[in-house]
């Protein structure tokens, strides 16, 4: 068969930010490499890792995701990591309380250092808010899905790193984002519509319950 | 439960009995610190007879407590019960014999360091003249530690290629101008930092951990059981309360830059070669839990006094928007340049900014891409380097480490390069590659410093 469907690569850069200790380096442990520690040293400056998803037959995307210390001692430096990013994944840990509060600083950093691509009609990059850690949050899930329509976060998704929890799902969902806005503005529709829309719509949401 | 766990003590007894087998002379004794600080032992001054005459050089101090050890002459089975009669108890396992005079008054313990010979019978002519230049090293820092004038300048030249774990406690204290050189002062200076660090520690602590700064505390709190994750000394509750309350305190006096993380890393170096003067293990694997606590809180003392040496020579890392970082990282950059303009138009061309791997060079001084071990030895070398070793020394440092990997990198592209960079295959160096590390650092601060002409391009 002379007909094989062309294969399409996207490479998206991905920032995972956060307050220090929120589990950011966890979380990109356990997506990256399915692993899990107490103890990974604190990131200094940044962090690399590379993910590829063969997110449909003929659609490959690799995500680069920048680990960047969360010290607000480092903060000048962020509009040097943040460049050419096109999606976040903002982390605070859900049992405490200050890193949410450190949520609306990180996206308002985001939103004044970096947009997308002009290409794709600039404005604020897409970014998924993930309560990390295992533990109860405090905020019912109406809350929290107001809470990201009002501050601009595509979605919410309370994680666990060490249970393996919504990790996965948090990142798939952020990129479905950034490929939905990256078709919508090259205006070249995909072969295999089913592929993006579906994964998405497939996955399982599920709300924490264990409080 | 406090019980010793009888598995555990039983074990570190044997040892101890080991060391203290007949041919050995002297033992140890229960006294009275002047200090009224400890009230340990302090033990003999051992030389062996058959290895070389290691021990017995001239001191210049006197000390009363030495003096009743050249007497201190008792039979075997005195020494076992004196040791059976309660000091043992005292001193848990590793634990130097010789603890109160070491705490009190470091550098008039020297006498007490056992250099000992390789433990088999035979030895091979390498290992004959490893030894023995080990010996004459040894003597020769002995001689500069023990005047009672220390010669700064000698010590630094020594200091440059390594100095001898034995001695390196002391060594680093004067290099970093924390112990005093003229030795009338040592003992006095020494009661009088560790009593003002105390002070400051029951200050702040006076209301326990809710009367700390909250948003400082928790940085360091998240910080320090992440410190040095690898190595079991860094695991222990004791290890981690006493670095807390170290970087606490240095944070609080130093508003300017407050707590910034890497500065957990830093402290590592001193508190562990600290450490290592007052046991007779590994202190990577040593549980500091077992040390007495006047000499816990001496570790700690001078380790924070140490941090803060040289830390002070390095502030603008830490402070607001870290400039003296940002001016190495450009300094970094135009040395690049210079010396390896393929690597440079090769990272450029990938997109590769200094910054993005630099940023934690300069900010953990290389201690996340080198062991412990390994930064041990390159700090005998800043340190040697004077006031500027963690700065301008450590930039050539950095440029040396760079170009090391210059055929790799250029074989690589972007991702590849970022991915290298943050898990670089040093896990295999030793002395040795450090040693040729700062030779190479050594040789383009030669070339290039005060030169500023050949950094830029012309």
């Amino acid at each position: 068969d002379h007909n094989l469907p062309e294969v399409k690569e996207y490479l998206y850069k991905i920032l995972v930010i956060g307050d220090l200790g929120t589990g950011k380096t966890s979380i990109i442990k356990r997506y990256v490499h399915n692993i899990f520690s107490m103890h990974y040293k604190s990131t200094i400056g940044v962090d690399f890792a590379l993910k590829v998803l063969q997110w449909s037959p003929d659609t490959v995307v690799r995500l680069q995701l920048w680990d960047i210390a969360g010290q607000e001692r480092f903060g000048n430096m962020t509009k040097v990591y943040y460049k050419e990013a096109l999606g976040a994944l903002v982390v605070y840990d859900v049992t405490r309380s200050s890193t949410f509060d450190g949520v609306t600083k990180w996206k308002n950093d985001l939103d004044q250092k970096v947009s997308l691509p002009e290409a794709w009609g600039g404005g604020s990059i897409p970014v998924v808010l993930m309560g990390n850690k295992d533990g109860c949050s405090n905020k019912s899930e109406s809350e929290m899905i107001k809470y990201c329509e009002e501050n601009g976060f595509v979605r919410w998704f309370e994680t666990s790193a060490k249970e393996n929890h919504n990790v996965d799902e948090a990142a798939r969902y952020l990129v479905s984002k950034i490929l939905e806005i990256e078709q919508r503005n090259q205006g070249r529709p995909r072969q295999n519509q089913n592929g993006v829309i579906h994964i998405d719509e497939d996955q399982q949401y599920t709300p924490n319950s264990c409080c | 439960m406090t019980d010793v766990n009888p598995a555990v003590s039983s074990t570190s007894k044997k040892v101890f009995w080991r060391r203290h087998t007949s041919s050995l002379p002297g033992g140890a004794k229960p006294v009275d610190s002047k200090t009224g600080a400890t009230k340990i032992v302090i033990g003999a001054q051992y030389s062996y007879g058959e290895t070389l005459n290691v021990v017995g050089s001239s001191s210049n101090h006197s000390s009363s407590s030495f003096e009743t050890f050249e007497n201190f002459e008792i039979d075997q089975s005195a020494q076992q019960a004196q040791l059976q009669s309660g000091t043992m108890e005292k001193l848990k396992g590793g634990v130097k014999p010789e603890i109160a005079e070491l705490v009190q008054d470091p550098i008039n313990s020297i006498k007490f360091i056992k250099f000992l010979r390789p433990k088999k019978t035979h030895l091979s002519e390498t290992e004959l003249t490893n030894y023995n230049t080990r010996l004459l090293r040894f003597n020769k820092f002995k001689d500069v530690l023990q005047s009672s004038n220390v010669d700064l300048a000698a010590l630094r030249k020594l200091s440059w290629s390594g100095i001898p774990d034995e001695l390196r406690p002391m060594a680093w204290q004067f290099l970093l101008g924390y112990l005093p050189c003229n030795s009338d002062r040592q003992v006095a200076t020494l009661a009088r930092k560790r009593k003002e660090y105390e002070d400051s520690v029951s200050q702040a602590y006076a209301k326990g951990v809710a009367g700390l700064d909250q948003a400082i505390w928790h940085q360091i709190h998240i910080d320090v059981p992440r410190t040095n994750p690898g190595t079991p000394l860094y695991q222990y509750e004791t290890t981690q309360q006493c670095l807390e309350r170290i970087l606490y305190v240095w944070s609080i006096r130093h508003p300017a830059s407050g707590y910034v993380q890497g500065i957990n890393d830093l402290v590592t170096p001193f508190f562990q070669v600290f450490l290592a003067a007052y046991i007779d293990e590994d202190p990577e694997y040593y549980d500091p839990g077992n040390l007495p606590n006047e000499v816990l809180s001496v570790i700690e003392a001078d380790s924070f006094w140490s941090l803060s040496k040289l830390l002070d020579g390095i502030q603008d890392n830490y402070t607001f928007a870290q400039p003296g970082i940002q001016r190495q990282i450009g300094k970094l950059k135009e040395l690049i340049n210079r010396i390896d303009s393929k690597l440079a138009a090769h990272l450029q061309a990938e997109g590769v900014e200094f910054i993005q791997f630099a940023f934690r060079w300069m900010n953990c001084l290389l201690m996340r891409e080198l062991s412990l071990k390994n930064t041990i030895r390159m700090w005998d070398t800043y340190l040697a380097e004077g006031p500027d070793g963690f700065s301008e020394f450590h930039l050539y440092v950095c440029a040396a480490f760079l170009v090391k990997w210059s055929d790799k990198l250029r074989s690589m592209d972007f991702q590849e390069i970022m991915m290298f960079l943050q898990s670089l295959p040093t896990s295999h160096w030793d002395e040795k590659d450090i040693e040729l590390l700062v030779s190479e650092a050594y040789m383009w601060k030669s070339l290039f410093h005060n030169a500023p002409n050949h950094l830029s391009r012309t």
